[in-house]
Order: C-alpha cells, then sequence, then structure tokens
C-alpha cells in the first residue's frame, strides 16, 4: 500500500512552475527522504501534500483518501513540522501542545497528559511553563514536533527538522524517527540538507530539480554502489565555477 | 593579508552603508503591498506637521521674546511650559508610536561597524523622516527665534546647546524607555502594573485637586515641581535657559553642564542595555513565563480554540492597558459630565453617555476584529494544518473579541454608575442591546477586512498599530455605517419620547445582524480557504 500517491502534480507560480508534473510513490511504513537543491520544489510539495498551498493540476492520495475531496480525513491522520513552525508564540509550551492536541480531536484529559509524556520525552518538561516566544530555535524544532506526533499520526511530514539545531537535538530526534518508523509503523516523509544524516535514515529516497522528480526508489536502488551525496550531485548538477573567479580571495591580483 | 578588503579612499564608510540600507529597506516596503497607502499617510502628517508647527513656533517665539524683555516671572513660566509640554508630548508619542524594532541592533553586530556608531546611527535615523519629531523641533527653532530677537549676543550659542542637548537628551531618554518596556514586556504583568500605578495616581491627583476648591490646582502643580527632575531633560533645560534669559550666564553654566552630563549618562544605559539585549541572542532569554497549562474546561468543538483566543487576547499588553484606560474614562465621564446633563433634558438624553460606550468598547477593540489572524503570526499555519473546520476557528476568534469588548463594556458601565449615578433599568436594556447587536455586524465586515487585507499583528505595544492603512480606513468606515445604522431610534425615541423604541429597535438590529452573521460564516470561512496562500504568507511570512 501507498501512503503518498501523486500523479502530475504541478504548482506555478505565476508562469513558473515550482513543482511539475510530480509523480510521488511512497511506500506505507517507509522512511522517506525527499531531496534536493535550495528552490528545487521540496517545501512546496509538503505544502501541497499537506493542504497549506492549492495545487495548480494533477492529483494526490495520501493514506488511500483523496487530497481534493477529503482534505480533512487526510489532516486527522498526518502530523506536520512545517517550514517555520506553526507555533503560538504567546501560548506557553505545556499550553500549546495541549490545545494543539484537543484542536486534533484529542479529549482535553488526554491532550493534557500525552502533552506532559511528549515534553519529558523530548527533554522540554523543565520549559513546559514558559512562553514558546522565549524558547530557542531548537526547542521551537523540539516542540514542533511534539505538535506534529500528539495525536499519534500515521503520516509525518517534515520539512527540515534538522536545520539549525545542535547535535545533542539532532540525535535526540533521530532516535525517537527511528523509533518511530520500527515499532510504530508510522511513514515519515522527510525533507533535509543533511545527507550523512538522511543516508542513516531512511529507507526510500525522491530526488527532486527545478520542480521535476528526477529519482526514486529505496535508498539502495538510487545510491547504487556510491554514496548517496555522490548520486545527489551527479543527479541535481555539480555547480561548476569559473576557475578564475575568486581570485582575488586566493590572494591573486586581478588581471 | 589574504582577502583582506580593499577599503580605500573612495570606499563607502560603513555608516553611509547602514544609511543606505535603511533607505533602501523604507523604499522596498512603500513600494510593496500598502506601501501607497503608508507613503500618503506619512506625506500628509508631515504636510500637516509643518505648517501646524509653524503656527505654534510663532506662539513659543513670542513668549521666549516676552520672557527675554521682561525677565520677570514669565522668564521662569514660559521655558517650562515649553520644555515641559514639548517633553511630555514627545515622550508618550516616541514610546507608544516608534516603530525602532523594523531594525535591530543584532542584525548589524555581524558588521565591522562600532555598535555604539550603529546605535547613534539608529537614534539619529529614528528623528528623520519623522512628522513628530519636525513638530517639536520647529517649536524649539521658534522659541530660539524669539529669544535671538529679543536680546541678540554671544549667550545665544549657550542657548543653542541647550536646545540641542535638550533635544538629545529627550530622543536618549525615550530610547531608554523603550528598552526598559521592552524588558518589562518579557516579565509579564510588570508593564501593566506600572501603566496602573501611573494610571490611579494621576486619577488620585485629579480627584485630590478638584476637591479642594480653586487654589487645589495650583497646589497640585507645586506638589509636581517637587518631582519635576523626574524630566530632567525639561527640568535641567529650564534651569538654563531660566538663567540665561535673565542674563545671568554663569550660574546657567554648571545646570548646562548637568544637562551634558545627564543626556550622556542616558545615552550610555540606553546604548548598553541595548547592546546587551542584542548579544544576548534572544534565546531562551527571560525565565519563567506563563504557568504551566492547567487549561480551561470550556466546552465543545470550539472550547479549545476559544481558550487560545482569549488567553492570546488577555496576554496583550493592549488589553491591560485598555481595560484600565476605558472604565477610566468612564469613571471622568460620570462624575464629571453627567451631572451636567439637566434631568429636563429627559431620561435618552441622559441615557447618552451609556450608550456610548456600549459603542466605544467596539470601538476600541477594532484593531482586533479588523486583523483576526494578525496575531496568530506562524501559529496561522495550525488553521488550515488541522483538521478544523475554518468557520470554528472564524468563531472563536470572533467570540473571543466579543468577549473583550464585552468585559470593556461592562466594567465602564459599572463605573459610569459609581460615579454618575444608577441610569432607568430600561437604559441599561437598550444599552446591552446596543453593544450585543452592534457586534455581529462589525465582527462580520471585520473578518472580511481581515481575509482580503491581513497583515502580522504586534504582541508589544511601541510598534504602533497593528493595521494597514487601507484596514483602518475600512474600519471608519465599518464602524460609522453601524452607529448610522443604530442612531435613527435614538431620534425617534427622542422625537416621541418613548425609551421603549430604542429597546425594540435595537433588538431588532440586532437579530438582524446575528442573522446576517449566520448567513455570511459559511461564505467568509470559504473565502479564508481560498485565500490562505496570501493569508499565510501575508501573516506568517512565508509561502
Amino acid at each position: 500500500m501507498l501512503a503518498i500517491e501523486t500523479h502530475g502534480l504541478t504548482r506555478l507560480f505565476g508562469e513558473k512552475a515550482a513543482v511539475s508534473e510530480l509523480a510521488l510513490s511512497v511506500p506505507a511504513g517507509a522512511f522517506y527522504g525527499f531531496l534536493g537543491p535550495n528552490g528545487a520544489g521540496k517545501s512546496t510539495t509538503i505544502k501541497m501534500l499537506t493542504g497549506l498551498l492549492a495545487p495548480s493540476g494533477g492529483r494526490a492520495r495520501v493514506l488511500g483518501l483523496d487530497l481534493s475531496t477529503d482534505l480533512l480525513g487526510v489532516k486527522k491522520r498526518i502530523g506536520v513540522v512545517p517550514d517555520g513552525l506553526g507555533l503560538f508564540e504567546r501560548l506557553s509550551g505545556a499550553e500549546q501542545l495541549r490545545i494543539h492536541g484537543q484542536l486534533y480531536g484529542l479529549p482535553r484529559a488526554e491532550a493534557a497528559r500525552r502533552a506532559e509524556e511528549l515534553l519529558a520525552a523530548l527533554e522540554l518538561a523543565s520549559d513546559a511553563g514558559k512562553l514558546v516566544g522565549e524558547y530557542s530555535h531548537g526547542m521551537k524544532k523540539k516542540l514542533a514536533l511534539a505538535c506534529a506526533l500528539i495525536h499519534g499520526p500515521r503520516l509525518l511530514f517534515l520539512d527540515e527538522p534538522f536545520e539549525g539545531i545542535d547535535a545533542l537535538a539532532v540525535s535526540g530526534i533521530r532516535r525517537l524517527l527511528v523509533d518511530l518508523v520500527a515499532r510504530a509503523a508510522v511513514t515519515i516523509f522527510l525533507t533535509s540538507h543533511v545527507l550523512e544524516v538522511v543516508e542513516r535514515l531512511v529507507t526510500h529516497v525522491g530526488i527532486i530539480r527545478e520542480g521535476r522528480l528526477v529519482a526514486q526508489g529505496s535508498l539502495e536502488e538510487v545510491r547504487g554502489t556510491g554514496s548517496l551525496e555522490e548520486v545527489f550531485i551527479r543527479m541535481v548538477g555539480e555547480e561548476r565555477t569559473d576557475p578564475a573567479a575568486l581570485s582575488w580571495l586566493r590572494g591573486e591580483s586581478p588581471a | 593579508m589574504r582577502g583582506e578588503g580593499q577599503r580605500g579612499a573612495g570606499a563607502p564608510a560603513p555608516l553611509w552603508a547602514l544609511a543606505e540600507l535603511r533607505l533602501r529597506l523604507t523604499w522596498r516596503r512603500l513600494r510593496g503591498r500598502g506601501g501607497i497607502p503608508e507613503l500618503v499617510a506619512r506625506v500628509s502628517m508631515a504636510a500637516m506637521a509643518l505648517p501646524a508647527g509653524i503656527i505654534f513656533a510663532a506662539l513659543t517665539g513670542l513668549h521666549a521674546y516676552r520672557a527675554v524683555r521682561s525677565s520677570g516671572v514669565s522668564a521662569a513660566l514660559a521655558p517650562a511650559a515649553l520644555f515641559f509640554g514639548v517633553w511630555q508630548a514627545w515622550t508618550v508619542v516616541g514610546v507608544t508610536l516608534s516603530d525602532r524594532e523594523s531594525f535591530e541592533l543584532r542584525r548589524l553586530l555581524v558588521y565591522p561597524v562600532s555598535p555604539a556608531h550603529a546605535y547613534a546611527h539608529e537614534l539619529l535615523a529614528s528623528l528623520v523622516g519623522d512628522p513628530f519629531s519636525l513638530f517639536w523641533s520647529v517649536l524649539l527653532l521658534g522659541a530660539f527665534a524669539g529669544a535671538a530677537l529679543a536680546r541678540p549676543g554671544a549667550w545665544l550659542l549657550l542657548l543653542s546647546a541647550t536646545y540641542l542637548l535638550f533635544a538629545a537628551a529627550t530622543v536618549a531618554l525615550v530610547a531608554l524607555l523603550q528598552e526598559l518596556l521592552a524588558r518589562a514586556l518579557r516579565a509579564r504583568r510588570v508593564r501593566e502594573l506600572g501603566v496602573a500605578a501611573i494610571y490611579i495616581g494621576l486619577m488620585l491627583l485629579v480627584v485630590w485637586a478638584s476637591g479642594r476648591g480653586p487654589g487645589a490646582a495650583i497646589r497640585a502643580l507645586r506638589a509636581l515641581a517637587q518631582v519635576r527632575w523626574v524630566a530632567y531633560p525639561a527640568a535641567l533645560a529650564t534651569e538654563v535657559t531660566v538663567h540665561l534669559y535673565r542674563g545671568h550666564t554663569l550660574a546657567a553654566l554648571p545646570w548646562l553642564g548637568g544637562l551634558g552630563l545627564a543626556t550622556a549618562g542616558t545615552t550610555w544605559a540606553a546604548y548598553r542595555l541595548a547592546l546587551a539585549e542584542a548579544m544576548s541572542g534572544g534565546e531562551g532569554a527571560g525565565g519563567g513565563g506563563a504557568a504551566k497549562g492547567g487549561g480551561w474546561r470550556l466546552p465543545g468543538r470550539v472550547g479549545p480554540l476559544l481558550e487560545l483566543e482569549l488567553k492570546y487576547l488577555l496576554r496583550h499588553p493592549l488589553t491591560a492597558v485598555l481595560g484600565l484606560v476605558v472604565p477610566g474614562v468612564a469613571a471622568m465621564v460620570g462624575w464629571r459630565a453627567t451631572p451636567m446633563i439637566p434631568p429636563e433634558a429627559g431620561e435618552v438624553v441622559r441615557a447618552l453617555p451609556l450608550f456610548g460606550f456600549a459603542l466605544y468598547a467596539l470601538l476600541v477593540t477594532q484593531g482586533v476584529w479588523l486583523n483576526v489572524f494578525g496575531r496568530d503570526r506562524g501559529g496561522v499555519r495550525l488553521w488550515f494544518l488541522a483538521p478544523l473546520e475554518l468557520a470554528d476557528v472564524l468563531r472563536a476568534k470572533n467570540a473571543a473579541v466579543r468577549v473583550l469588548a464585552f468585559g470593556l463594556f461592562a466594567a465602564s458601565a459599572a463605573m459610569l454608575f459609581a460615579t454618575g449615578g444608577l441610569p432607568p433599568p430600561w437604559a441599561i436594556l437598550a444599552a446591552l442591546l446596543l453593544h450585543l447587536g452592534l457586534g455581529p455586524f462589525y465582527v462580520a465586515a471585520g473578518n472580511l477586512v481581515s481575509v482580503l487585507n491581513p497583515r502580522p499583528g504586534s504582541h508589544g505595544l511601541q510598534r504602533g498599530a497593528s493595521l494597514a492603512p487601507a484596514s483602518a480606513l475600512a474600519g471608519i468606515a465599518i464602524f460609522s455605517a453601524g452607529a448610522a445604522l443604530f442612531a435613527p431610534p435614538v431620534l425617534l425615541a427622542l422625537r416621541l419620547d418613548r425609551p421603549w423604541v430604542l429597546t425594540t429597535c435595537w433588538a431588532g438590529l440586532g437579530l438582524l445582524g446575528a442573522v446576517i452573521r449566520r448567513a455570511t460564516a459559511a461564505a467568509t470561512a470559504r473565502l479564508v480557504e481560498r485565500r490562505r496562500e496570501a493569508l499565510v504568507e501575508a501573516v506568517a511570512g512565508d509561502l
């Protein structure tokens, strides 16, 4: 069974196609790494699959539900850590988490219980009463992840979850995610620039370049005998710079 | 050295680069969405400030001329009135309206520019293009010109130094207050308590002065004179100027030195606070904030949404300020204005202040109901990510703002009754119907404005209004239209001298508003859904 399936998914911004004719196949229970250079269309794809952005064309099914006809049903079953997070800065961490759970349909007491457990698991318990606006970037990332998890989603969308946080926090989040896939059979759809981390985590990979999918499959299929980084650079095109450029940086006089 | 920058004779100095950066940011903002109304508003303000400043400058010049010539009591009164008047107005406007957050010192620390220079540049830039600063400066210039005409001479150099130092000290003190208020905002309640203390103090002063006969105002002014050093830019500048006007140049010098030292000290303190704030990185600072979320038990699917909205509104400093000011104004009206309405004017006329506060409570909350998504910032994404009906989200937002408005109205009415006496029951019922009846009209129209023209809302006070100029204009139109709709029953009741006309008509209009609100709720929610991209982009700043 496929957790995400898209056909011809397209998003135009004016004349420019941010995502073009995307055909994703993400198996249920997979840890799917969605890779691409800056501006390739990763965040736009996540925004379309989570209902933040309307597609300009194409179809998408998420957890077996058609995105265009049952968006509410999809939303109930997924958890999202969006790019830029989605937190209310004037709520405390505990309030944010509990109310978030209630908005996803959990009874108040259950939401509060899960909030407490998640705060403890993500080492935020001592800051539970602090306003979110006072959290560090890493703490906000962890809280956003807790929000995405509180209702027990079957599919998790994570947009750059490791960006701007320290190695300790990365390690904690990584363990939690691996555990979710292995024990709870949650499907994870993740974008990240940190290829070493992605390579150690994912079971499946999709590579997008200029809005088009250029590779997709299991990690072994995509990388073959090389490393993921080598494949990624080959697929998206190595940057070519003029050898004469930046000569001033090497202490050479301009011609 | 490898990679060393080639800053030669022709290279721009970093401070000029900063000035260019600020100009470019301003230019981009004015060219962006909502830029034209902002430009028109700024030009209009400047166009009003200059002629008004010149008219008032003629008056300050005349008083300065007379004061220098007379050397009597007016030599002390004229500069005191000028400096204290300008100082308090400059400080109040500077603290409440100036928008210094748009250019943070933290972002400049990365550049090889002295932070002190960058901060000084910041202060200077906050003056340029500010119509209020232009107005105060023209007033001071007028006073200087009057004094110069009265007695030309070298002493004018010292007088000009006094005026310049006064302006610099006031700007520095405003900056220091902004830094302190920004810190107080982090420790919630401190700011509200401060506002409350000032407010209650002023009220007590007015009550005390008015209850003690004609001489009480002068006694109150004498009492205020004892604490005038708090406003040191005005107090020190007054001392210098009084001595200079009387021709006692040597006696003025220590005061002038004191003003210079105090200005330097204030600027240094403001700068150190700003630098410490900038270098703290703003991460995890501030210690414990809100209590751990025990939560409210609000029922239904809208319950958690309403809890969120109410907490957001209650934690906004504007709510605390409104909660203090609006009932306070009501107390003043009940105490001073209501007794002045003669009994023969009739019950309807005597109830007008109460009706006025039923409307006023809705007016002062328009910053909320005209931009209901603004304060959500990044949180706005949740409305589109979570499995929620957008109609429920709007319902919760509207309910929260109406709870706030009703709270303000109830508190105002209570103060009005306490100081002006209890009105007849029909008047209370009519005011209640007016307030509750107008609410649906305003929130329905406000929802449309919020969706069509959203902008990020502020969590502080010193950033000024959180409304786009076009929304503010729409607010004036909506409020006027609503008030006009509800006004005819008053005229009818006055003409017929039948108070029941008011209750009947307002109840009918209220029901009509509720029906319209209910009928349009689904359509508004669909509009939110259709405009979600523009909304998230405007409020959260991405997509």
